[in-house]
């Protein structure tokens, strides 16, 4: 299916997105938002039909907790909204505080963003569920710490007496997520608005996560707004969608005709930038290092890695971090390294370039291992293998220009004259398609984008053989993640470089990686090629992660 | 790994703490006591003696004699070091050169009224700093904004100002109570708040930033969108947090409060230990005065090792053993 194909205009009548015959129960007209004097949401309409689901999909800055802070009269100092805002006929944004307060968390529900910075920390999760339950007009306070028991354990939570005795730091990621979706839905609201609940999220938890809220609407027939990044999970969860950009609705209608054939130009380049909705995206990029690939019997590997083992601690604390990985990979292709957080790969590439010492197996890159070395041998071998780290918000310095971040592995090295260390930096930033104006810069100054092309082109300017890459597009925007694989796989096809790329984002692993071995507990559960091992997964663990990636179009 | 493990780990670990905070306080208070010794002993014209010989004293030689060996002033600087260290591990201070009495009767005779005044005025500051946060967080802008001026205020305000403003008014004009008599409560009260008043200032700046800073992240606004009202959300989400790192501020005003009492029972005519450091400076009574020093350091360093101590057993967040927390998903 090319959805660009079909150019047909579907939607000439504005902001349908409440199916017909479904009465809204919350109605959005001209919703103007503005921060001190600068506007960042500029009249946006949307419509969620009661019991119906509607997402809210952008990039991030397109104004999206924005306009979910505005619904519920959260907007921080200086925010203000004008326009209407509907909710069971009465607008929401001209009521007095004193008259709307009652309606928060009782009819308007809210799922915040970030799990791990939405509860109070010095409070018991049963304190603040406590609040929630408040809500429910029960008698006795015994009735109420029932109720919070009784989400906490609706919400897939195992042991709930021990969740609401628990502080926010002691529990994980997913399980926080977990609480503030039961603490949101216990007072029964109408209206659940759900703020990026999964982007902090891994892949598994994530469905989790998102069949937890489809359940419990299912359940209690509350609406939901689903506010997300990821148009294949807008598309599979979602009846109804709107496309924002720069706080301006792009798009919007029915989940159905909105995907098949998206009329605005950003909801189609969105569409396209979605790893899941086209694997073969990058086909012919890609087919030169499969051809490599194909060849590898000719060639030696250029990173050899066989029963690498690591354990962190001693005695009962003791952890296998790595626990006997093996894999290789031919020179000039791309080997992908899958798995949940805390499923070793972290500790694999720490090993890998030196910064840790394994307790067992090797690590051989172009032929030389890895740890037998000296120190000096061991730096004039990691010359040749460089790391693209994950965060391109804390990996540079912020205080340095893009120049000296980017010419500063050239000066450690000791590469070259001046000039000729001048000539190499401006090489490398054209390779990665920045401009030279942006040398001057400092990294407060470039988006992510920006930023993690500078991290490339640091790596790439000491003419490395091998690249590790630790999820260096996880916190950038689809269409950004993009236009790095793309790059990526351009410098890749035209140097012949070697990549280990560390992902929890299978469809991505499916559109830029040739090989793959899925990590568990520190083992490596599943290995091979990267289309074998997608059409046909052997093990058990392989199959979740790949169930887990949201495809949009199975509605 | 099970709780009970971790939990007991984690005692194991706040005892190693507390062992440790202890020891170094131990440390602290005996290197006050030298470096007060070293300092007085390397104080120009040998004071001592000045007072020994000193015609209006009529210290016979036998006297003198005594109190020479006593403080083995006639022995090389390091070994009466050594005698006044062991003396002072068990309390002994010494023995006073003006009137012959132990400095510990002394102190022990002044030391009640100072604390009194010390522990009121902290009372005082505590009670203001969290009145004055409360009303900056809760009362309506019009009022909340200028009570957020108070603390800078009362700090350049100089405490013996204040005081000698309540007396003008409370006491002379009103009648309220009689400077004569100074240890009265309300005399007392009136001294405290004299006192508290600065103490109370610099408490107040730090809860007040600490609230603002709380009511700015993101659980504080989901807690709302949970229905909770201002002040609701201050009590029940802000004030823990804010004020858990008030107990470090507090414990670091103690010297303040300290040397401010000095001053504020000289205003106020009461006969605390700053009254004995008065009399004793101008004496030159050099025992005394390193025993109030030494005693100074103890309180300091007590104060805040008690503060140490409790903020990890008030601080969830606190964690004392290495060990990352390991928490697993637990599946639906
Ligand atoms: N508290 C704030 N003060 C000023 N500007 C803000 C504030 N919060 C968000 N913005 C700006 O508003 C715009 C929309 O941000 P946001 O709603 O967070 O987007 P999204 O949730 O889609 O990532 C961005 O340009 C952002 O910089
Ligand atoms: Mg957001």
């Amino acid at each position: 299916m090319a959805p660009h194909d079909r150019l047909t205009t579907l939607l000439d009548e504005p902001a349908a997105t409440a199916l017909p015959d479904v009465p809204p129960v919350l109605a959005v007209e001209g919703l103007t938002i503005s921060y001190g004097g600068t506007q960042v949401v500029h009249g946006v309409d949307l419509a969620i039909g009661r019991g119906q689901s509607l997402a809210l999909i952008g990039e991030s800055g397109s104004g999206k907790s924005t306009i979910a802070r505005a619904l519920l009269r959260l907007l921080p100092e200086g925010g203000r909204a004008d326009g209407r805002a509907v909710f069971e006929g009465v607008d929401v944004l001209a009521l007095p505080e004193r008259r709307f307060r009652p309606l928060r968390g009782r009819s308007i529900g809210f799922v915040p963003q970030d799990p791990g910075a939405s509860l109070n920390p010095v409070r018991t999760i049963g304190a603040q569920g406590l609040e929630a339950a408040a809500l429910l007009d029960l008698g006795s306070k015994a009735e109420r710490r029932e109720a919070v028991l009784e989400t906490l354990a609706q919400v897939g939570l195992d042991d709930p007496r021990r969740v609401a005795a628990s502080y926010p730091h002691e529990l994980s990621g997913g399980m926080l997520q977990r609480v503030l979706i039961g603490l949101a839905v216990l007072p029964r609201p109408a209206l659940l608005v759900a703020d990026e609940p999964t982007s902090a999220l891994d892949v598994t938890i994530q469905k989790r996560i998102l069949d937890l809220l489809s359940d419990l609407q299912a359940d209690l027939g509350n609406s939901l707004l689903l506010i997300t990044h990821d148009l294949a999970i807008a598309a599979e969860r979602a009846d109804a969608l709107v496309v924002l950009k720069d706080g301006t609705v792009h798009e919007s209608g029915a989940t159905t005709a909105v995907f098949a054939a998206p009329s605005s130009a950003y909801a189609r380049r969105l569409h396209a930038d979605v790893p899941s909705l086209n694997p073969e995206r990058y086909a012919d990029l890609r087919a030169v290092g499969e051809r490599r690939h194909r060849d590898a019997d000719a060639t030696p590997a250029r990173i050899e890695v066989a029963g690498l083992t690591k354990t962190f601690g001693r005695g009962d604390d003791a952890l296998v971090a790595v626990d006997d990985v093996s894999f290789s990979v031919p020179a000039g292709t791309t080997h992908a390294l899958v798995g949940e957080s805390g499923s070793g790969k972290t500790t694999t590439i720490r090993l890998l370039v030196g910064l840790e010492t394994p307790d067992g197996g090797s690590v051989e890159v172009a032929g030389a291992p890895v740890h037998q070395h000296s120190r000096a041998e061991l730096r004039e071998a990691r010359r040749h293998l460089q790391l693209v780290y994950q965060n391109p918000f804390t990996s540079l310095d912020p205080l340095w220009k893009v120049e000296r971040l980017v010419r500063e592995p050239l000066d450690r090295y000791g590469v070259g004259t001046r000039a000729e260390r001048r000539d190499r930096v401006r090489e490398a930033v054209a390779s990665v398609g920045l401009s030279e104006e942006l040398l001057t810069r400092r990294p407060a100054a470039l988006s992510g984008g920006q930023r993690q092309r500078v991290a490339i082109a640091r790596a790439l300017v000491l003419h490395p053989d091998v690249l590790v890459l630790d999820e260096p597009t996880s916190a950038l925007d689809v269409s950004v993640q993009a236009d790095i694989v793309q790059l990526l796989l351009r410098l890749q096809a035209e140097r012949g470089l070697t990549y280990l790329f560390v992902s929890h984002d299978l469809a991505l692993v499916r559109q830029l990686a040739h090989t793959v071995s899925v990590m568990r507990h520190g083992k490596v559960v599943e290995s091979g090629p990267v289309a074998d091992v997608f059409a046909a997964p052997q093990h058990d663990y392989t199959r979740t992660l790949l169930a887990s990636v949201p495809r949009g179009a199975e509605r | 790994m099970s709780s009970t493990t971790n939990r007991s780990a984690a005692r194991r670990a706040y005892g190693r703490y507390a062992v440790r905070r202890l020891a170094q306080a131990v440390a602290v208070v005996l290197l006050a006591y030298v470096f007060t010794f070293l300092v007085i002993s390397v104080l120009p014209g040998d004071p001592v003696s000045n007072v020994l010989r000193d015609p209006q004293n009529n210290f016979s030689e036998q006297e003198i004699a005594r109190i020479v060996a006593y403080y083995g002033l006639d022995q090389p600087i390091w070994v009466q070091l050594v005698e006044a260290l062991s003396r002072f591990v068990v309390g002994d201070l010494g023995v006073s050169l003006r009137s012959n009495l132990p400095v510990s009767g002394l102190l022990a005779d002044v030391l009640p009224s100072t604390l009194r005044l010390a522990g009121a005025a902290l009372a005082v500051a505590l009670v203001l700093a969290f009145a004055i946060a409360f009303g900056v967080r809760n009362l309506p802008a019009p009022l909340a904004r200028p009570l957020r001026a108070f603390p800078s205020l009362f700090l350049s305000v100089p405490n013996f100002l204040i005081g000698l403003v309540l007396i003008q008014w409370f006491s002379f004009q009103l009648g309220l109570f009689l400077v004569i008599d100074a240890e009265s409560l309300l005399a007392t009260f009136f001294a405290a708040v004299a006192l508290g008043i600065p103490v109370s200032a610099q408490i107040a700046e730090v809860l007040i930033a600490n609230l603002d800073h709380e009511a700015r992240q993101e659980y504080a606004a989901v807690a709302r969108s949970r229905g909770l009202g201002r002040a609701r959300l201050f009590t029940a989400h802000l004030l823990k947090p804010s004020s858990l790192p008030v107990v470090t501020v507090v414990a670091l005003t103690v010297g303040e409060l300290l040397g401010g009492s000095l001053i504020t029972e000289t205003i106020f005519g009461r006969n605390g230990v700053g009254n004995l450091v008065q009399r004793s400076v101008a004496t030159q009574d050099l025992p005394v005065l390193q025993a109030v020093v030494a005693l100074a350091a103890v309180v300091f360093v007590v104060v805040n090792l008690v503060a140490d101590l409790v903020y990890p057993l008030l601080d969830p967040r606190v964690r004392l053993d290495a060990s990352p927390a390991r928490t697993k998903e637990v599946s639906a």
